[in-house]
């Protein structure tokens, strides 16, 4: 079968979506007593549940300990009930791995961690379901969970993926979408001054129009998935 | 938005079933499309028309199977829901039909809209379980058409068609103003009068029943599924290709064109043999195969005798040549089926077939069709009618596909029904022109002319005084779309030369009707006596004319060259307003520059001395336009431009289209001179254009031909002592040039038109979609051409036409225009207009060739001298040998051997005579043995030969020939015939002189220094998408010291992108 259609003549996407829409955002901060912040938040079909421990002091091997700034621990795990066939490791594998470290780099340009010289702050974040936009999902979870501890960061980071067909960009891409075959990419942002925090491109063709999704669709959307996390 | 989920159970890859879960977002506001839309919907683009009784809501069944009744253009206001649209398009093996449903909608010609009723909030209903799909497909539709009724507050009555009984009497009594009824019934009542619908829905529903009760009788093998056709090829086990079924054995012979270099099969460079019915397996000429090879030792080769007449098909000792890749189809990937023009069989024939049931098998007038089998009720009323049929199925169990007819076109061998037989046959559809269209036509009268906007001559260039502007064209043309200036500059060190082509854009505005008619044309088509013109005959015989003294508007380049070395030194692109001082022809400007005594129509009204002021300066301007067009094809030619030969014949008719004659055209300086100031401008528009939008431009390449193709000029040349290289463009001009037998001057001609035939049609395409170095045009020698000159007659001159205005908006207005469309829309034009252009080609040969043979058929072979003709032999066959007749331009078999055995001998006087004997082949020459002894026919031999018509019920008319002199043909009252023969070689003179010359030449790709040096190529590469990620302002040095994280992330099989050499 020839790929699904993406994007209909009349502008629809698969799920009814229009090109520019996001998908239905739910969020809840608190939702843990024992964890010192945690979140949960839904776009769409994809959930995440995001913890934060800390700051408190370095765990593990004391060698990892910096002496201007606190160290961001950060692990990404997904359930292995979140897709459609059962996973069989839900944590460790190569992506994972991946996905935490991406993490770890957007929150060390988040939060102000000189203000904790020799301690530690955990971030763990895990999908209960995946539909799409893990990694942009997680980054608002953990911006929530954060929040919710009481620690400093220079502003929220947000983040939203925006795929590219018919050379029309498409905001917060699902499961479908991003399998679709067309290019993805994710931006973390810091919204208040415009700086991007993570920039990550999938593409099986060449990205002639990165600057266009950039502007038309990213910096403008995210200011609307900042107003929506910050509730 | 309400935010549902739906569950979907799809296959996954290994087969297993997958519980899939997909969000699903309703909405109130979707638009209805709808002219008497009360609730204020926002209905951009097309709209039902508010003027209807009714609206019609087909379900997903009668869209599927009764499309074709739906596309009649007199039923209007059909809503298509969303639904019906998934079916079809969910429906494997169905995407033809999606496209055309596709279409359908995108068509403004047809007031048909589709409703997205399943993102409705009101009109969706989820699917229940256990439900199964026809019946929630039906419920969908159903509460779609009761939605669509309130939402117009009831206004338009709703009409909702189902096959579906059930469904009928479920819901017909629920709501007042919504019907349900049967698609028969519907048509009844509403469309009593519209008989073709009535005839297509008979047709097709007694083909859909034929279809239940099918033998079981296993004829052919299964196709194999879609999924093990996908791995075999990605495996290299099978190989995937169009299948091209021989025309001269359409039973036994087929090939498989390999696709492009997606086999991994390195040995495989030659096309794929099919042998046979069975092996070829239901795929009829045009789809997309898959075949799977034999192995070596049962390869076989392809015939090379000619067979006579149609039909009869003889195997066994039949000559073969070497062994070729063979094999047989396992499954078809994309069916390609058209309309095709059948003829009724005589009635002796149908009683015989007529006992079961009422089923015929049509013989299509394509002969690489197969016979079709349809259902009617009319087969006596049609026989010998040729009437257009569609192919619905070829099922495993069945001999010949099943069909259905569509509409008639009339008695077969009638001039008309043949003509739409050529129409129909090359998929060209030209109806007049409606009333809308027209309607978007300025108006003129003899009271009201049209008049230059005030408007436009502040915007445009004035050249109306300042520049001596004439057209030439062939004598009486109607549409002049191009017109030259040339004159010096004050100072005398630069002289500027002006290309003016009419400003067909500025009449027909981008999406308009009659834009898009002109799309879908996309070139005017020219028959032997009759053309279809690309835009309504206001424009362009009228407005965008460019007719000799009236204002008009026109697209100009503006050269301004060295006077001495002819460098360009500066280029003008823009609007201008002109008017052309003369409107010359042909005959009359070589007239003017060989200082004859002649006529100039628009100077006859002065006195002397004016009169010859203003010739002396016409003609000034025209030995001024000789010297630059010399100098530029001079340089052509020093690249390696090529000068080749078509055998096109012109027909000339009388009042009754009637053949009286052939007439010959002297090929004029002039013609040349033209032309190349044509190349010249739409090269340097490519340019222009290719600048200013890298990735969106329509250029026009030619690709150099493959080396394979060139054996039988090579060994024809080789016959006659001249050696040919066929290395590069400029060194195949070069040996052409020498390949000249002072003797006979035919044979340079034969062996350009060889040349010719080797090379593939030059093709449009958009910059985005190949690499630079694609973009050479091989026949012309130049990096980079386009078609900018006649936009009266070709689409893809309207389009070039946009592009260059917005390069000039873009480089003015520093960046408030971009072009319209984009790379993909562009490349799907380019592919579009590349069909029919070549569909208009073959529509031409075809009907020139019809003419011929009317030209023939009164006339009695025996007696009439005009079916003896001279003949060159040109290639040689197993039994006989193909010659051309430069008298009539014809081309054509001769055979030696006859369906009895006996060959061709030759007397003492040269006359020939049948008798039985043998053929022996050689490369360049063929003998025939007998009791009387040896006669020899060798390439480039002149001989004699009777032409006669041979006339057949099914297929077009065709011509025989026959030999009955190996000498010369010698006529009394003519030349000696090479002589006349080169007179009577026509070029292509029916399409501008300009568009045969570049289907000539060629040079290989030219390197940048870049390239050569560091194989490095200028198009995107890794540097430049780095440079582009730096200025996206990433935050290296922001104030607050943030760690910007930059993560660009490729598969490794982006990193082809890095270098193209």
């Amino acid at each position: 079968m020839a790929g699904l259609e993406l994007l209909s003549d009349q502008g629809y996407r698969l799920d009814g979506r229009k090109a520019t829409e996001l998908r239905k955002v739910q969020a809840r901060m608190g939702v843990f007593s024992q964890a010192d912040g945690s979140a949960y938040i839904e776009q769409g079909n994809t959930k995440a549940l995001a913890v934060v421990y800390g700051p408190h002091e370095v765990r593990g091997s004391r060698s990892r300990t910096l002496h201007d700034r606190a160290v961001i621990n950060c692990q990404y795990s997904m359930a292995t009930f979140s897709t459609a066939e059962r996973k069989r490791r839900p944590h460790g594998d190569r992506k994972s791995a991946e996905m935490s470290l991406h993490l770890k780099q957007t929150f060390e340009a988040a939060v102000m961690t000189q203000l904790y010289p020799r301690s530690q702050i955990d971030i763990y974040v895990k999908i209960l379901q995946s539909d799409g936009g893990n990694y942009s999902v997680c980054v608002n979870a953990a911006t929530l969970a954060v929040i919710d501890a009481g620690i400093p960061m220079r502003d929220y980071v947000c983040a939203c993926t925006v795929g590219f067909v018919d050379e029309t960009p498409l905001a917060d891409l699902c499961y479908a979408e991003e399998g679709g075959g067309g290019s993805s990419l994710a931006l973390a942002l810091l919204p208040r001054g415009g700086q991007i925090a993570l920039l990550q491109m999938d593409a099986m063709t060449a990205c002639k129009g990165v600057s266009k999704v950039l502007d038309e669709v990213v910096r403008q959307h995210l200011q609307d998935v900042s107003v929506l996390t910050r509730e | 938005m309400i935010k549902t989920e739906r569950i979907l159970h799809l296959k996954s890859f290994r087969g297993r079933k997958v519980r899939v879960v997909r969000e699903h977002y309703l909405r109130e506001e979707v638009p209805c499309y709808s002219a008497v839309c009360q609730a204020g919907c926002v209905n951009d683009g097309k709209v039902l028309s508010g003027e209807l009784t009714h609206y019609v809501v087909p379900d997903a069944s009668v869209v599927a199977d009764y499309l074709e009744v739906l596309e009649l253009r007199e039923l209007q206001g059909i809503v298509f829901t969303q639904t019906a649209f998934q079916a079809v398009q969910h429906n494997k093996g169905r995407s033809r039909q999606y496209n055309r449903l596709r279409g359908l909608l995108k068509d403004p010609r047809h007031n048909c809209v589709l409703f997205a009723n399943e993102f409705q909030e009101y009109s969706y209903c989820p699917r229940e379980k256990g439900e199964s799909q026809d019946k929630w497909q039906t419920k969908c539709v159903y509460s779609a058409a009761v939605w669509y009724h309130d939402h117009l507050a009831g206004l338009k009555p709703i009409v909702m068609i189902t096959e579906d009984q059930a469904a009928v009497t479920q819901y017909s009594s629920l709501n007042a103003g919504v019907y349900v009824i049967s698609i028969q019934d519907y048509l009844q009542n509403f469309w009593p009068d519209l008989q073709a619908a009535h005839e297509l829905y008979s047709s097709i529903s007694q083909a859909l029943q034929e279809k239940g009760s099918e033998g079981t009788e296993r004829e052919y093998a299964e196709h194999l599924p879609a999924e093990v056709l996908e791995a075999g090829i990605k495996s290299g086990r099978y190989v995937q290709g169009i299948l091209n079924v021989n025309k001269h054995r359409a039973q036994c012979e087929a090939f498989i064109r390999i696709e492009g270099s997606t086999n991994k099969n390195t040995d495989l460079n030659s096309d794929v043999l099919v042998c046979g019915v069975k092996n070829r397996n239901r795929a009829v000429h045009g789809d997309g195969v898959v075949v799977e090879l034999f192995p070596k030792s049962e390869w076989r080769g392809k015939t090379t005798a000619l067979t006579e007449g149609q039909g009869e098909e003889k195997t066994g000792e039949e000559a073969q040549s070497q062994p070729m890749p063979t094999g047989r189809v396992v499954g078809i990937l994309q069916r390609n089926w058209r309309d095709y023009v059948v003829t009724f069989p005589p009635r002796e024939e149908t009683q015989s077939q007529s006992r079961n049931s009422q089923r015929i098998l049509v013989v299509p007038w394509d002969q690489c069709i197969p016979k079709i089998r349809i259902s009617t009720q009319q087969a006596d009323a049609l026989q010998d009618h040729r009437v257009v049929v569609r192919i619905d199925s070829w099922e495993s169990t069945s001999l010949y596909p099943n069909g259905h007819s569509v509409r008639v076109l009339g008695r077969a061998g009638e001039l008309e029904t043949e003509i739409q037989t050529i129409l129909i046959e090359n998929c060209i559809h030209v109806p007049p022109f409606s009333e809308a269209q027209l309607r978007e036509m300025p108006v003129i009268s003899p009271e009201k002319p049209w008049r230059v906007d005030p408007g436009q001559v502040v915007v445009r260039r004035d050249l109306r005084d300042t520049h001596l502007v004439f057209s030439i064209d062939p004598r009486g043309c109607e549409d002049v779309d191009d017109t030259l200036s040339v004159h010096t500059l004050p100072g005398g060190e630069v002289l500027e030369l002006g290309v003016h082509i009419a400003d067909v854009t500025h009449f027909v505005a981008e999406g308009s009707l009659t834009d898009l008619e002109a799309r879908a044309r996309a070139t005017t088509y020219y028959l032997a006596d009759r053309r279809y013109d690309m835009l309504p005959a206001v424009l362009s015989a009228n407005l965008c004319s460019l007719l000799g003294g009236v204002d008009r508007y026109a697209m100009s380049v503006l050269w301004e060259l060295d006077a001495r070395t002819l460098a360009v030194k500066k280029v003008w692109y823009g609007r201008t307003l002109i008017r052309s001082s003369y409107q010359l022809h042909y005959e009359l400007a070589q007239a003017l520059l060989k200082g004859e005594n002649a006529e100039v129509p628009e100077l006859t009204q002065l006195g002397t001395e004016e009169k010859d002021a203003k010739l002396a300066q016409l003609t000034q301007a025209l030995e001024m336009l000789t010297h630059v067009a010399r100098h530029l094809r001079a340089k052509r030619d020093r690249e390696g431009a090529l000068e080749l030969e078509g055998v096109e014949v012109r027909a000339q008719l009388d009042e009754e289209k009637n053949i009286t004659a052939l007439v010959p055209r002297q090929p004029l300086e002039i013609h040349e001179t033209v032309a190349e100031c044509m190349i010249y401008a739409n090269h340097w528009v490519a340019r222009k254009i290719q600048e200013s939008f890298p990735q969106q431009a329509l250029l026009r390449h030619h690709p150099p031909p493959r080396q394979e193709f060139f054996c039988q000029l090579v060994d024809s040349a080789k016959a006659r002592g001249f050696f040919c290289s066929t290395r590069s463009n400029k060194a195949l001009a070069d040996s052409l040039e020498q390949a000249v037998d002072p003797q006979d001057p035919l044979v340079n001609k034969l062996l350009r038109v060889m040349a010719t035939q080797a090379m593939s049609n030059a093709l449009y395409f958009s910059t985005g979609a190949c690499s630079q170095d694609q973009y050479y045009h091989y026949g012309l020698a130049l990096d980079r051409y386009t078609h900018f000159t006649s936009p009266i007659r070709r689409y893809a001159d309207m389009v070039v036409h946009r592009l260059l205005t917005a390069a000039i908006n873009l480089e003015n207005a520093a960046g408030h225009s971009k072009p319209s469309a984009s790379n993909k829309e562009l490349e799907e034009m380019a592919q579009h207009i590349n069909n029919k252009n070549r569909a208009a080609q073959q529509a031409q040969r075809l009907s020139t060739e019809l003419f011929q043979c009317l030209y023939f058929k009164d006339k009695d072979p025996q007696v009439d001298q005009c079916c003896v003709a001279d003949a060159v032999i040109y290639a040689i066959r197993a039994n006989g040998m193909l010659v051309f007749i430069p008298q009539y331009g014809l081309k054509g078999a001769v055979y030696l051997r006859n369906r009895e055995g006996q060959v061709v001998t030759v007397g003492q006087d040269g006359s020939c005579e049948w008798q039985s004997g043998s053929v022996q082949r050689y490369p360049e020459r063929i003998s025939t043995t007998c009791s009387r002894g040896t006669s020899t026919f060798s390439l480039f031999d002149h001989i004699t030969v009777r032409i006669s018509v041979q006339a057949s019920r099914y297929h077009s008319v065709s011509l025989h020939m026959e030999v009955i002199s190996n000498k010369p043909h010698q006529n009394a009252e003519q030349q000696p015939p090479q002589l006349q023969g080169r007179s009577q070689l026509v070029q292509e003179v029916v399409r501008l002189a300009e568009e045969q010359a570049h289907d000539k030449a060629a040079r290989g790709p030219k390197f940048s220094k870049e390239e050569r040096e560091f194989c490095q190529s200028k198009s995107p590469n890794l540097y430049s998408l780095l440079e582009e990620v730096r200025e996206l302002a990433l935050i290296e040095q922001s104030p607050c010291g943030g760690t910007a994280v930059k993560s660009l992330q490729y598969r490794p099989y982006s990193a082809g992108m890095l270098s193209t050499c």
